[in-house]
């Protein structure tokens, strides 16, 4: 027995031993914890009962998790969340040597679904193959083959390569580049050769695990607890998406998150020059229009959504690429605006190198803009960046360390670590503009302007810096329970009134979530991932912005002064603490917190 | 190759109105599912939206839509590297290689072989207890034309023969993007007998200047 709308069934895989499990996932677990993000974190936490476990050794588990929307037509609903140990982060004050965060990111496409219909509710790998593998799943029938021919193939050609070796398109899959391989610890795990769970070095583990790639295809689906309920709301819910008078989709289909490349830059809240600046007076050459009129062709869906964010073309000028995705708000900014780079068809270069190579873009910009600055400031001559003469603005110079980076070589070994290595490495008080939170990078929103909500959600997210944390506890439990139904953040504003999560949710297992049991369940899984990064050493002084925001003051645009008021972020996140029921020194959840959340079990 | 040589207009594969509407000898018009390429996301709602109409399921003894599964699905998005995705479904061919493949003799009353057109929607169909299962009409859909029959697992015997779900079917009606029209359809339809891999390839060459 298991609750409806799931199979209540993990696929285990342990690739030292080659054994394949499939386990029962206990009923309670799928009730608290829900799927996808939530229902992750919890089997990581009984995988992982002792904390400080390297996140590269066999120990460590990376789950591939679909939710419970996965797999049915829920509009934008079907995402993918991968859950492992961070190997991008470390606490201040290290209480063990390998001591990381949870890591969790999610990626959009085809591939959760097709887990569902293969009959799982999750993917958990663990241990090390000896060689090169990648694991085939056809409903029932599960194999760990053969992936020497593939390894050291780049995302792009796998990605053509892999669906002949399968000899069906009907299987979906999702894979690493050869960053991943070379563990280059800001790897990432991709899909369609573009869509990608970018963010906390998911790639990183998968590649020491000798994992290349995972390929699923199934005829299953499971049985819904109330399944008329569940067509009624689907009726609806298409019916509010055809009534919405194509506002809300047509921004979406015109240009997906690059429409806030023009808009956020307005606003001054973009990265610029490494975090310097919140706008970027060329931001017109790489935004929607520019890229509408020169490079994109189409744009593409991941499974049943109708907002078709990805753009697809070929770009010509200093470069001609193929172009798969972007760019779009994150990758448009941390690879343009960040590095002053304007030159939209090498822009799109280095999105296309990247993802080829399958590296976080928003960790790899940070990192070159990083150098960009310390090299501008004279900390670091042009020997230290093996001769590459990295000044803002220049594609080569970034080219070229990118694929340094991806391949591990000389100075790119080092940046590949991030940009809190390589402010360890460089000193003179780089740290400064190092800017990351936990070992982790920040995202492409700028902080100082409407600071209260953009730090306490890159200070207080578990993963290290994260965008899409939300900078309030309301916020944060809503994008965790996002994440852990599998349903996508750009369509969420569709779904309100009696087309809720939570009515979807009720439907679907046949138990009744209250909004307020709802809500619960996403306080929950947040907390559970601020418990295993407490065991892990975390604490308050973890929760931190990097200095440069409360001395760079913005010298350009409609916001110049802005600046972060130090004093002020510390009382938010005593605020903050204090609302959530954590200790405000140390920052742990006190145990009649734990206890009220059902999370006893992470009492020591 | 009219339609494609065009260059970034409307590409309209399966039947162009307006043209010679194709007429059976007792002179009725076939419909059947047009595809725009240009418009579709390849976000699969068709396929959801097919399969969940074709395989019912039984809630407190009444028949609903099931939920649907992509793999049971009669139109079929296949997806390629450059992105492009090519919805593929029955044509119902006013010609149909299927049927002039099956091995069984016509019925002596009916006239019709094990695989036959039902005379009243049009839609290729199949008998079951006729049909042995040799799979020709298979092999000549897909040598010949898109190549969407494909034998049932259980009964090894043909299916995902477009049955146009009586008339209303949930493929046009769902699709986000416009993509799919049903529409009589014409004896010069361009690119009928093209594979999916064929028909990606043409739309890599125009849409990005990519050759396979």
């Amino acid at each position: 027995m298991t609750v409806k709308g799931y199979y209540g069934r993990l696929l285990d895989i342990n690739l030292t031993t080659g054994e394949i499990k499939k386990t029962q996932i206990p009923e309670e677990d799928i009730k608290r914890f829900i799927g996808g993000r939530g229902l992750g974190t919890k089997i990581l936490w009984d995988k992982l009962p002792n904390p400080g476990i390297d996140p590269l050794s066999p120990e460590n588990a990376i789950l591939f998790m679909p939710g419970p929307f996965s797999g049915l037509p829920i509009p934008s609903s079907s995402r993918t969340c991968v859950v492992t140990k961070s190997p991008r982060t470390s606490a201040i004050n290290r209480k063990f040597e390998n001591g990381s965060t949870i890591s969790y990111s999610n990626m959009g496409g085809f591939f959760g679904p097709e887990v569902r219909f293969a009959g799982y509710d999750g993917i958990c790998v663990t241990g090390k193959a000896e060689k090169p593998v990648y694991i085939k799943i056809e409903d029932e029938k599960v194999e760990i083959c053969d992936a020497t021919k593939f390894w050291g193939m780049g995302t792009d050609e796998l990605d053509k390569e892999l669906i002949n070796e399968l000899g069906d398109r009907k299987f979906e899959s999702c894979y690493i580049g050869p960053a991943g391989e070379n563990l280059v610890p800001m790897a990432c795990v991709l899909n369609t050769s573009a869509r990608a769970a970018g963010r906390g070095g998911t790639g990183c583990v998968m590649g020491s695990k000798n994992l290349k790639a995972i390929a699923v295809k199934g005829t299953q689906m499971p049985k819904l607890g109330n399944h008329k309920k569940y067509l009624e709301l689907l009726e609806k819910t298409r019916k509010s998406f055809k009534d919405d008078n194509n506002e809300g989709l047509k921004f979406w289909r015109y240009g997906g998150t690059a429409n806030a490349l023009t808009s956020s830059s307005q606003r001054g809240t973009q990265a610029v020059k490494n975090y310097s600046e919140g706008s970027f007076g060329d931001i017109e050459k790489i935004g929607t229009a520019a890229n509408r009129e020169q490079v994109w062709k189409r744009d593409f869906a991941c499974f049943s959504c109708q907002l078709a964010c990805k753009k697809s073309g070929i770009a010509k000028g200093s470069y001609s690429v193929m172009v798969h995705d972007g760019p779009e708000y994150e990758t448009g900014t941390m690879m343009g605006a960040n590095l002053l780079i304007s030159d939209l068809a090498g822009l799109q270069k280095l999105i296309a190198v990247a993802d080829d190579y399958g590296i976080d873009i928003i960790s790899a910009g940070n990192a070159i803009g990083f150098l960009m600055e310390a090299y501008e400031k004279k900390l670091i001559s042009k020997e230290y960046l093996d001769g590459i003469d990295l000044t803002w603005g220049n594609v080569e110079a970034s080219l070229e360390l990118l694929h340094k980076m991806c391949r591990r070589e000389k100075i790119g070994d080092l940046a590949c670590q991030g940009v809190k290595a390589l402010a360890k490495d460089i000193g003179q008080g780089s740290e400064k503009f190092a800017i990351h939170v936990k070992g982790h990078e920040l995202a492409a929103w700028n902080v100082p302007v409407n600071s209260d909500y953009w730090s306490i959600c890159y200070a207080t997210s578990n993963r290290g810096a994260c965008h899409m944390n939300g900078g309030s506890p309301d916020r944060q439990d809503m994008a965790a329970l996002r994440d852990s139904l599998a349903a996508c953040s750009f369509a969420a504003g569709w779904y309100r009134d009696e087309i809720s999560y939570a009515n979807f949710l009720s439907a679907i297992t046949g138990m009744e979530w209250s909004d307020d049991d709802f809500k619960k369940a996403g306080t929950r899984i947040f907390t559970l991932e601020k418990m295993f990064n407490y065991r892990d050493g975390f604490t308050r002084d973890d929760d931190n912005l990097p200095d440069k925001f409360y001395e760079n003051k913005f010298t350009f645009g409609d916001f110049k002064g802005s600046i972060v008021d130090k004093k002020i972020f510390e009382k938010s996140l005593t605020d903050y603490y204090k609302l959530r029921g954590w200790d405000t020194e140390t920052s742990k959840p006190s145990d009649e917190v734990l206890k009220e959340l059902d999370l006893e079990f992470t009492i020591s | 190759m009219r339609d494609l040589a065009l260059g970034g207009g409307g590409l309209v594969i399966l039947g162009s109105l307006g043209f010679k509407i194709f007429k059976s000898p007792d002179g009725k018009t076939i419909k059947a599912i047009s595809v725009n390429f240009e418009k579709c996301a390849g976000c699969r709602t068709c396929e959801m939206a097919c399969s969940a109409f074709n395989h019912r399921e039984i809630i407190d003894g009444e028949e609903v839509f099931g939920l649907g599964n992509p793999n049971l699905s009669n139109i079929k998005v296949f997806h390629y590297n450059p992105d492009v995705d090519v919805p593929s479904t029955c044509a119902i061919c006013p010609d149909p290689p299927c049927i002039e493949a099956c091995v069984i003799s016509p019925d002596l009353i009916t006239g019709r072989k094990a695989l036959y057109r039902d005379s009243e929607t049009m839609v290729i169909k199949n008998d079951i207890e006729r049909c042995i299962g040799c799979m020709q009409c298979a092999k000549a859909c897909s040598t010949l034309r898109g190549g969407v029959i494909i034998p049932n697992p259980e009964t090894h015997k043909p299916e995902r023969m477009c049955q146009l779900c009586n008339g209303d079917p949930q493929c046009v009606k769902h699709c986000p993007f416009g993509a799919l029209e049903y529409i009589e359809i014409a004896d010069d339809r361009d690119l009928k007998n093209l594979a999916p891999s064929k028909i990606a390839e043409k739309l890599m060459e125009q849409w990005y200047n990519y050759n396979v």
